[in-house]
């Protein structure tokens, strides 16, 4: 195998033997020419290095700004200016370039921006509304205060069945916080310190309980909060949970600490306190923080939600409970109306009725009796409710009996009436008139037949009695044996001539005539023949005188009975005087 | 933005906790709390030239019955280790924990501090001890958790040298 020469060899041995210059010159032309032609070329190029080529740089260029793209950010940066001037001078050249350009890109973006803002302050809103007038939203609400949390956060607490608030993706070897993400609202310590803290409590828990390698502590509970640690080969990822979440999670949890074990495993490797290089994985820390409300929870507030349907439902229900009310309470009272009236003298009810609204009442009512309408306002009932229909009829209660007879008879102060079926009783005392007018009248009463007036005195009739009776009181006496008027009969004779006259004046109104019989007495001396004689003519001796007193207004007449009705039993001689006398017999007959 | 992991370390009761209140807060307060476990707080600061965030775990003091535990120490940048000035003891304990943490974490950054130099009158090392201890190439920093005194200084100090790695 032959070694090519190298030029330095050759240029030695031409300098060795210059006539051999030429020669060697030729063959070194003949072997290594192209080779030579290329040397110069490269040579030049170099050389021109200062000026490359346009076209040079062209060919190049994309693969040289992703290579050094790879490597550091030195081209963006170097690029920055560049390109944010010449995005400032595109603008104000022609704005509509750019326009065009980004409203592909605008229009979603803004609307999904709306839309979530929407979405968020809705969903507040509602909780909020939800839970801001039922007993617990004021426990809530009371806890909001003491918390310090606004209430919406609050009541999203006590909704939630769970909520991963933070995640933290923690480097294994120190503790250090490569990455950090937390939901919306939660209230979060210093992420870094947490970091750290967390490591050290794993390694103390780890060491302290000598547990195996490999093991570590997955799980701290804290109140409501649960901290969930997963752990990789060279990352920990931890996830704070609000209430209880379900296994799937953790699964979820294990997975994206494997992604991000498989994308960042240069980065996990090499970190030196520099937690750029995992600004990536925040995506995959996002999808972590995941949450679940209690629908059961939900759906029991929403069972206390005032829907319009709810208010509608329960003003009918309060409508039935007052309309119940009023019913019964009306029901009682018309109730109490109708046994008021069964009780009622002078109203008998045929009919009585209910309606929704209304009611309806017939029968017969004495025009004597208790007004109803006056008794519906006693029982409380609008007389407007109710339709009455009252037929006038005459009740022969006794009580309107009798005042229907006060009414028509017109009895003096001293008649009382009583009623019995057919028989109306007086009592007391009436002059004759108003008595024998009662009689004829009284039948004119429905429902009386008769009229008792056992216990009814006649006034008239009495005063003339009492005069008569005072009248037959008085004896005329004679002297012994003769017609001779004994001493100072006279007098008397007057006195009976005035009683008769009274008599006479009072008889008429009691519509009686008056019949005097003047009887003559004797002793029990003599015959009983002389006897007969004297006492006849004693007797005619007075009923002359009394004629000549009273003239024929009256009608006299004289009898002598002898010794045979003396006044006196003669049992002394005292005795005896009191018979030797005239009396007198007075009959009234009711006048013609 | 960087950050970093460094660790307390030092015997029981030299003011780990105190330095690091006192350099995240400014404060200081003379009761004595014992960490359990760990404590972790933060701090930013401007080391090699761009924002650093240290993450100080504040780890339980040892006495040489507990050992150092050594997950604790895993993936720090560096770590502060603490010195009581008025007790001579503090430093062998210190000289231990060193040891140790080398073998676990390897040669990182730290810095020492001769902490409670506010008590002159109970300071129990002399000018020697601490002579060795700088001419062993260390940083020493002879601070007060009390008065503030230096305690900033040291931190940086480790930070810059955290940032130098």
């Amino acid at each position: 195998m032959i070694e090519p020469a190298s030029p330095e060899t050759l240029d030695k041995a031409v300098r060795d033997k210059p006539d051999n210059h030429d020669r060697l010159d030729e063959l070194r032309r003949l072997l290594i020419g192209p080779e030579q032609q290329e040397l110069v070329r490269i040579q030049e190029r170099l050389d021109r290095q200062e000026d490359l080529l346009p076209e040079d740089i062209s060919r190049v260029l994309p693969e040289a700004v992703t290579i050094r793209a790879h490597k550091d950010k030195k081209v963006t940066e170097a690029l920055l200016p560049t390109v944010e001037e010449a995005i400032g001078i595109s603008v104000r050249k022609n704005p509509q370039t750019l326009v065009d350009a980004l409203f592909p890109v605008i229009g979603p973006a803004i609307r999904r921006a709306i839309s979530e803002a929407l979405t968020g302050m809705v969903q507040t809103m509602n909780q909020t509304l939800e839970h801001s007038l039922s007993p617990q939203g004021l426990k809530w609400r009371l806890e909001a205060w003491r918390t310090g949390r606004t209430f919406a956060e609050v009541v999203m607490l006590h909704t939630l069945l769970y909520r991963v608030e933070q995640v933290f993706l923690i480097h294994r070897e120190t503790g250090l916080l490569l990455q950090h993400v937390l939901a919306g609202e939660a209230v979060v310590q210093d992420a870094d310190m947490v970091s750290g803290m967390l490591t050290a409590i794993q390694d103390f828990v780890h060491d302290s309980f000598s547990a195996e390698k490999g093991d570590a502590l997955e799980t701290l509970q804290v109140g409501g909060l649960t901290v969930w640690i997963e752990q990789g080969p060279r990352a920990i990822l931890a996830g704070v949970i609000r209430g209880n979440a379900p296994q799937e999670l953790r699964n979820l949890f294990h997975e994206t600490l494997e992604q991000i074990h498989r994308e960042f495993a240069q980065e996990l490797e090499s970190f030196e306190g520099d937690a750029e290089a995992f600004a990536p994985s925040r995506k995959y820390l996002e999808a972590c923080l995941q949450f679940q409300y209690d629908q059961s929870r939900q759906a029991s507030t929403e069972k206390k939600r005032i829907t319009p349907m709810r208010v509608v439902a329960a003003i009918l229900l309060l409508a039935l409970l007052v309309w119940g009310f009023f019913s019964i309470r009306d029901r009682w009272r018309w109730g109490n109306y109708l046994a008021r009236l069964q009780n009622e003298p002078g109203i008998v009810v045929t009919n009585a009725e209910r309606h929704w609204w209304s009611y309806s009442i017939a029968g017969l009512r004495d025009p004597l009796a208790a007004d109803p309408s006056a008794l519906l306002r006693e029982a409380r009932l609008d007389p407007e409710d109710v339709e009455s229909r009252w037929e006038p009829y005459h009740s022969l209660t006794p009580q309107f009996v009798v005042t229907r007879a006060n009414a028509l008879l017109n009895p003096p102060a001293s008649v009382t009436f009583r009623a019995e079926p057919n028989v109306l009783y007086a009592s007391g005392s009436a002059p004759h008139r108003w008595i024998a007018d009662t009689r004829r009248l009284v039948r004119v009463i429905p429902g009386i037949e008769r009229f008792n007036e056992d216990a009814l005195v006649d006034t008239n009739l009495s005063e003339a009695l009492a005069v008569k009776e005072r009248a037959e009181r008085r004896v005329i006496l004679f002297v012994l044996d003769t017609t001779e008027l004994a001493q100072g009969q006279s007098d008397d004779l007057e006195k009976l001539g005035a009683d008769l006259r009274e008599l006479l004046r009072l008889a008429p109104y009691a519509e009686k005539s008056v019949r005097v019989e003047v009887v003559g007495h004797t002793d029990q001396l003599g015959t009983e023949e002389t006897n007969l004689l004297l006492s006849r003519e004693r007797a005619e001796q007075v009923r002359s005188l009394l004629a000549a007193k009273l003239g024929n207004a009256v009608e006299l007449t004289a009898t002598g009975v002898g010794a045979s009705a003396p006044l006196r039993e003669e049992r002394t001689e005292e005795d005896r005087p009191f018979n030797r006398s005239v009396t007198l017999k007075i009959t009234l007959t009711d006048a013609p | 933005m960087i950050q970093k992991k460094i660790c307390m370390l030092g015997a029981f009761a030299v003011g780990k906790t105190s330095l690091v209140k006192q350099f995240v807060e400014s404060v200081y307060s003379d009761k004595y709390h014992t960490t359990v476990g760990v404590k972790v707080d933060k701090k930013s600061v401007i080391a090699g030239g761009q924002e650093v965030t240290l993450l100080l775990w504040d780890i339980q003091g040892e006495d040489g019955v507990q050992k150092l535990r050594p997950s604790y120490l895993r993936g720090a940048a560096g770590y502060l280790l603490v010195v009581d000035g008025t007790r001579r003891e503090t430093l062998d304990t210190a000289y231990a924990i060193q040891q140790s943490a080398q073998q676990n974490m390897g040669l990182v950054p730290f810095v020492v501090v001769i902490n409670k130099s506010d008590l002159v009158e109970q300071w129990a090392l002399d000018d020697k001890a601490i002579g060795e201890l700088t001419e062993s190439g260390w940083s020493v920093y002879r601070t007060s958790a009390k008065t503030g005194q230096h305690v900033e200084d040291a931190f940086l100090t480790l930070a810059e040298k955290i940032m130098e790695v």
